[in-house]
């Protein structure tokens, strides 16, 4: 038997978290972007330094829209679940039916209407990744809900508010990130596409999306590689972090 | 004398550092059934893969397995192919085994599927496993293992997830084809699992050693005569019902699960809830604490209706109404260690105890029911079963309960620790004085606990009598089924549990009913006494039907 300091829930997390190896690498992956993008300008020039930075700009902005939409999407998730049994009908055959969408014209016919503007395409973007956050949001909830648990402590005379705070909030947090942790794929997908299209990021901002776009114009197949590569690389770790923190979440004792 | 089909002789299996099984020798001849029980982890499973030719990587095998003919192992998820329908499952494994066509194993597979008394089996080759409901899935698994026609089968825990009333059916008809066709059958499962029923032969594992039959474990007896007395807890009407939703015409829907049950319980009285899975003694026992929510009735404790007390006057019956619950490991926050969880019950539920003396009561509690205080720095998923079941009922116990609801409390034990947890169940039930309300689908169990017993089918009950009455006379079908199958006898029912969403008219048995004639359709039983405190839901009841199947 192992301490029981190392038994803690966390532990057990973490461990689950690492024992999946997709996650492992994904993680590494990232962690090297972390570092190599933001270092890309000291390289000096070359295909893969300006690759390397274009990233700048996705990754950033994958990060800001992946935020707004997966906060956005457990919010309208957790609302569902709070607000009775029509509400949660609605809203999530709601979500359902937009997941059911290709959201992504949305985000192009926007920027095509009404001009590139960061905060209108963050907007979009993250409203593409909420639906499914949302739906997963749900899910999550509703099976932390059923657990036997929660009734016991509602035996043990606990008030539900005391029951929200102690148990069901604690227990809900690494499951909700985990589906929230999913918007940042989608939000990098769908920036990369919009970009490429012409209709993403403002010119200027550099992102693996526009510079694909421009090589693809110039009709240069070494250009492409760099920013393709690294583009598929991101999105790939994303997904398997994403699948390792389900995981990790998943685990029921 | 015929020569044995399966013969184990001095088989032993180890990892190079752990003994595993230990110079194992048995013969299985033709038309034997022979049972194998052993607590979990006693090493079953690996035996029977062993024995099937299928031994697990890693493993060191010495001695020898003798076999003649197919040997065919149903393991114990009895997993089918998922995305295929049954019939293609029955042609693939009969193309295999036996090189048959299709239309052959089309017709063998219908046979295999009426032998284990599945209706209209010719319409049921066209589903898909998850198109079956799990009595049907386990039939459809023995069945597959039946028409392959092998000379030995083994089968891992067969059906364990079964109701007891539909297992001990169906292992039944697996011993019957067995004796049928001169094939050797081995079954193997817990104590509980009822597979020496229909064995010719029992041994046990037990640490890797084979011993002829069970061992006599030391069984928790309720030997007091039930105390008399006014009720303290006071059930009338009491209706839970859930929404299902609108039919198309705009009418909600609701799915009955508890319907218009009334009963009382008087101090240190042990009441009994038997019935199968389905039946709403587990709704029951929750609505009785409020814990999911009546449509209907009245809940009385110490003559204060439960159902309108307001939330104070909650919390203080809360104190004197505790449960034990069927996965005590699942109804403990993963999150917390046992401690905080302890404090957490005692703070809430006893707030005259002052935070300095709860360790105190906690430490109390927790040597009562045999743990050290060392669990309280644990988290619950480090807990073995039997420690998480004594965890529960100490948690249970912390506030100085008077009643405890218990909902099936030793289901996730076996064997000797179920014994001693009950024991200790018994125990603390006398020196604290608790009543019990105990549901259970375990006839055995439920009837040498308790004092008395309501027989509960389809949210109704269809007998009462005090135990000792019902374990001797039960006179419902439904009673003396539960009973049957407790004693691994087979019961004389038919076929699978109506859906709740479409329960029969009339009686809710019918269908099942060995004794129904038409009447039975027409009006629902009422409870007629047949003695004093014996009561049954049975227009016939008087009938004196040998329930023959
Ligand atoms: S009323 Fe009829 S169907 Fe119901 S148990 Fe009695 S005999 Fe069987």
């Amino acid at each position: 038997m192992r301490s029981p300091a190392t038994d803690t829930p966390w532990h057990m997390a973490s461990r689950r978290l690492t024992a999946h190896r997709p996650a492992v690498a994904g993680l590494a992956v990232l962690a090297a972007l972390a570092l190599a993008v933001p270092a890309a300008p000291l390289l000096g020039g070359g295909v893969v330094a300006d690759a390397l930075s274009a990233g700048q700009g996705s990754l950033a902005f994958a990060l800001l829209a992946g935020l707004i939409g997966g906060g956005a999407g457990v919010v309208w998730g957790t609302l569902a679940v709070a607000l009775g049994q029509r509400a949660e009908r609605a809203m999530m055959s709601l979500a359902n039916r937009l997941m059911g969408l290709p959201l992504v014209l949305g985000v192009l016919l926007a920027s095509g209407l009404a001009g590139r503007g960061l905060g209108l395409l963050a907007g979009m973007v993250a409203l593409t990744a909420a639906p499914a956050v949302a739906v997963l949001t749900q899910g999550e909830l509703r099976s932390l809900l059923r657990r036997e648990f929660l009734t016991a402590a509602q035996a043990s005379g606990l008030s539900g508010r005391a029951i929200l705070r102690r148990h069901i909030a604690p227990n809900a947090a690494l499951p909700l990130a985990a589906a929230a942790w999913t918007a940042l794929p989608r939000a990098l997908a769908a920036e990369s596409f919009a970009s490429l299209l012409g209709l993403g990021l403002p010119d200027g901002v550099p992102s693996w999306g526009g510079q694909l776009a421009t090589a693809v114009r110039l009709g240069d197949p070494l250009a492409v590689a760099p920013p393709a590569l690294l583009l598929a690389l991101s999105l790939w770790s994303l997904c398997a972090i994403g699948d390792g923190l389900r995981a990790a979440a998943g685990g029921r004792p | 004398m015929s020569t044995p089909l399966l013969e184990a002789e001095a088989l032993s299996i180890h990892t190079g550092r752990d003994i595993l099984l230990d110079r194992l020798s048995f013969a299985v001849n033709p038309a034997e059934v022979l049972s194998i029980t052993g607590a979990a982890g006693s090493g079953k499973t690996l035996l029977l893969r062993t024995l099937a030719g299928l031994p697990a990587p890693g493993a060191w095998i010495e001695g020898e397995v003798r076999a003649q003919g197919r040997r065919l192992l149903v393991t114990q998820d009895g997993a089918l192919t998922p995305h295929l329908t049954l019939g293609a499952q029955f042609a693939e494994l009969l193309a295999h085994h036996l090189g048959l066509d299709e239309r052959a194993a089309r017709q063998r597979a219908v046979a295999a599927l009426e032998h284990l008394h599945v209706s209209a089996a010719a319409r049921r080759l066209a589903l898909y496993p998850h198109e079956l409901s799990e009595p049907m899935r386990w039939r459809a698994v023995l069945a597959l293992a039946l028409a392959a026609e092998p000379t030995v089968l083994l089968a891992d825990a067969p059906a364990a997830s079964l109701d007891p009333t539909l297992r001990a059916r169906l292992l039944d008809e697996l011993a019957g084809w067995a004796r049928e066709t001169g094939a050797a059958l081995v079954l193997s499962g817990r104590p509980e699992d009822g597979v020496t029923g229909p064995a010719t032969r029992a041994l046990n594992l037990d640490r890797g050693r084979l011993t002829e039959s069970t061992p006599p474990t030391e069984t928790a007896v309720n030997g007091e005569a039930p105390p008399p007395g006014p009720p303290i807890l006071s059930v009338r009407e009491l209706r839970v019902a859930f929404p299902l939703g609108r039919t198309w015409r705009g009418e909600d829907r609701w799915l009955t699960v508890v319907d218009g049950l009334s009963f009382g319980l008087a101090e240190g009285e042990i009441l009994t809830l038997l019935g199968e899975s389905g039946s709403g003694k587990s709704v029951l026992a929750r609505a009785v604490l409020r814990l999911v929510p009546p449509a209907g009735g009245q809940v009385a404790w110490m003559a204060r209706d439960l159902a309108t007390a307001p939330p104070e006057a909650m919390r203080r019956a809360r104190r004197d109404l505790q449960m034990l619950f069927p996965d005590p490991a699942a109804a403990l926050d993963p999150g917390q260690t046992i401690g905080a969880q302890f404090d957490e019950t005692l703070e809430a539920l006893r707030p005259d105890i002052p935070a300095a003396g709860r360790a105190r009561v906690i430490g109390d509690t927790l040597r009562e029911v045999g743990l050290p205080d060392s669990v309280l720095t644990r988290f619950p998923a480090t807990l073995a079963p039997l420690e998480a079941a004594r965890a529960g009922l100490a948690r249970a116990l912390l506030p100085g309960p008077r009643l405890l609801v218990c909902d099936e409390p030793a289901a996730t034990l076996s064997g000797v620790e179920r014994e001693t947890f009950l024991t200790l169940l018994l125990e603390l039930r006398r020196t604290r004085r608790l009543s019990l309300l105990h549901a259970t689908q375990d006839a055995d169990t439920g009837l040498r606990l308790g004092h008395r017993a309501l027989v509960l089918l389809s949210g109704r009950v269809v007998e009462e009598a005090d135990c000792a009455t019902l374990a001797a006379d039960a006179r419902h079908p439904y009673s003396r089924a539960l009973i049957a199958a407790a004693e691994a006898r087979r019961p004389a029912l038919h076929g699978d549990p109506p859906s709740a969403l479409r329960p029969p008219s009339g009686c809710p048995l019918r269908l099942r009913c060995p004794r129904a004639r038409d009447y039975c359709a027409q009006a629902i039983p009422p409870l007629d006494e047949v003695s004093p405190g014996h009561r049954v839901a049975c227009h016939y009841w008087d009938t004196n039907g040998s329930d023959a199947a």
